[in-house]
């Protein structure tokens, strides 16, 4: 047993040292060949096997390293559309702090900037709620603008905050005439959320479509001049006694965010001092 | 016998293969096949990690492209030292089994060294040793003692089996 073991490993180093010997001795092919008889099959199965586990190892890899980048570049795109929309914001709200405060420096009015922090759509009441009230010179109908136009009037003052009845409120009213034919009359909100001038007599005012109304500074709530809105259409009911349009309004009552409060005397012109009433 | 050599021979092959690059440390790649024919050797004696040793050698040589035999011869007598040791050692121990695998690999690298040096091989021992046996016997003698433990373990686990 003893001898039978010592012969195996006699015999297995001296293939070692014979295979050595003769790659050193320069038939290094013959001994390579007599190797890849046995080696080269073997070879081939590992590196068949080898090759199958990279390739499911690096498959699985691949997957978890583009799922882990997917949820990473979605989770980057999601941040960016946040930043871009923050951006585009403030953008937009930088722009339009800078028209109110070109209209607020132009105006021969004293006027106050606020914020509009609530609004009431419904068709009932439509409000826009102010961030300035009683401690900052707001009192009670005070005209309420903005640079394209009248947006309504103060109709409550709270501590810090003010309610403002907007032009389109069905409650609404407000005194003013075509600023290219001076025809007098009311311009009144509806239930529709629309602008309606009304009480124009039937004869001599001779209003056209696009034609500018403009506050007729009549019962001093208003200053006079500030832009309501552009006729869209005449409605004329034939033998009534007076007609109405109906107007497109100046200011986009339902976006507006910052808002200029008349604080002082309300008794003066400024049709030259909008960009629409020139 | 032959069955399990040349399945042992080949899953050894193939770890080696596929495993010892995705293990690598550094510079450092365990030597797969001296550890299982390490293993071999001490559960089946001298004759199967003989001839275990010698098959395992031989891929490695003819896959790493040197002298064919030089593995082959070293790992032959591993297997066969190992074997005829394995039933005086108590090697269940890891404190046994890593060191005792450091000092295999260690006294592999030696044996490769002085056979490669009669075939003229140039370069210096102690680079050869601080550089490359040195950390693949530490690597050696960890992983291996891992391997021990594992197959301990899953030896546990099928004697609970009914």
């Amino acid at each position: 047993m003893r001898i039978r073991r010592l012969a195996l490993l006699g015999a297995t180093l001296a293939v070692c040292l014979l295979l050595l010997t003769l790659q050193t001795r320069g038939r290094a092919p013959d001994a390579a060949d007599v190797v890849a008889l046995v080696t080269t099959p073997v070879q081939k199965a590992m590196a068949a096997v080898q090759r199958g586990a990279f390739g499911v190892w690096s498959t699985y890899v691949e997957w978890k390293n583009v799922h882990a980048e997917n949820r990473r570049l979605r989770e980057e795109n999601r941040r960016l559309k946040v930043e871009a929309l923050a951006v585009t914001e403030t953008s937009e709200e930088n722009q339009r702090l800078r028209r109110l405060l070109a209209l607020r420096s132009r105006l021969p009015l004293e006027t106050t900037a606020g914020e509009v922090i609530a609004r009431e759509w419904g068709g009932w009441v439509r409000s826009l709620t102010i961030n300035k009230g009683q401690g900052d010179d707001v009192q009670k109908l005070a005209a309420v603008i903005s640079p394209d136009g009248l947006i309504g009037r103060v109709v409550d003052v709270r501590p810090g905050a003010s309610v403002v009845q907007v032009l389109n409120d069905p409650a609404s009213t407000v005194g003013a005439h075509a600023l290219r034919t001076r025809a007098p009359g009311v311009v009144e909100g509806d239930a529709r959320g629309s602008l309606r001038f009304k009480f124009m007599a039937r004869d001599g005012a001779g209003l056209q479509v696009g034609d500018l109304v403009v506050t007729s500074g009549l019962g001093g709530v208003f200053p006079r001049g500030i832009p309501i809105g552009r006729v869209r259409a005449i409605e004329d009911r034939g033998s009534a006694l007076f007609h109405y349009a109906v107007l497109e309004p100046a200011v986009d009552l339902a976006r507006v965010y910052e808002v200029l409060l008349v604080t002082g005397d309300r008794r003066k012109d400024v049709t030259a001092y909008f960009p629409a009433g020139g | 016998m032959r069955a399990l050599l040349a399945l042992t021979v080949f899953g050894g092959g193939v770890a080696h293969a596929t495993l010892a690059p995705a293990l690598r440390i550094g510079n450092v790649a365990p030597d797969i096949p001296l550890i299982v024919v390490t293993l071999l050797a001490l559960r089946r004696g001298p004759e199967f990690g003989c001839l275990a040793g010698f098959a395992a050698g031989l891929i490695q040589d003819a896959a790493g492209g040197g002298l064919v035999g030089v593995q082959a011869f070293t790992k032959a007598l591993v297997g066969f030292s190992l074997g005829l040791a394995g039933g005086r050692l108590r090697v269940t121990q890891p404190l046994v089994q890593v060191p005792g695998l450091v000092v295999l690999s260690v006294l592999e690298g030696v044996v490769r060294f002085a056979l490669l040096k009669l075939f003229h091989f140039p370069a210096a021992f102690g680079d050869l040793m601080l550089y490359v046996v040195l950390p693949q016997a530490l690597y050696n003698g960890f992983l291996g003692a891992a391997l021990v433990l594992a197959l301990a373990w899953a030896e546990a686990q099928r004697g609970r089996l009914p």
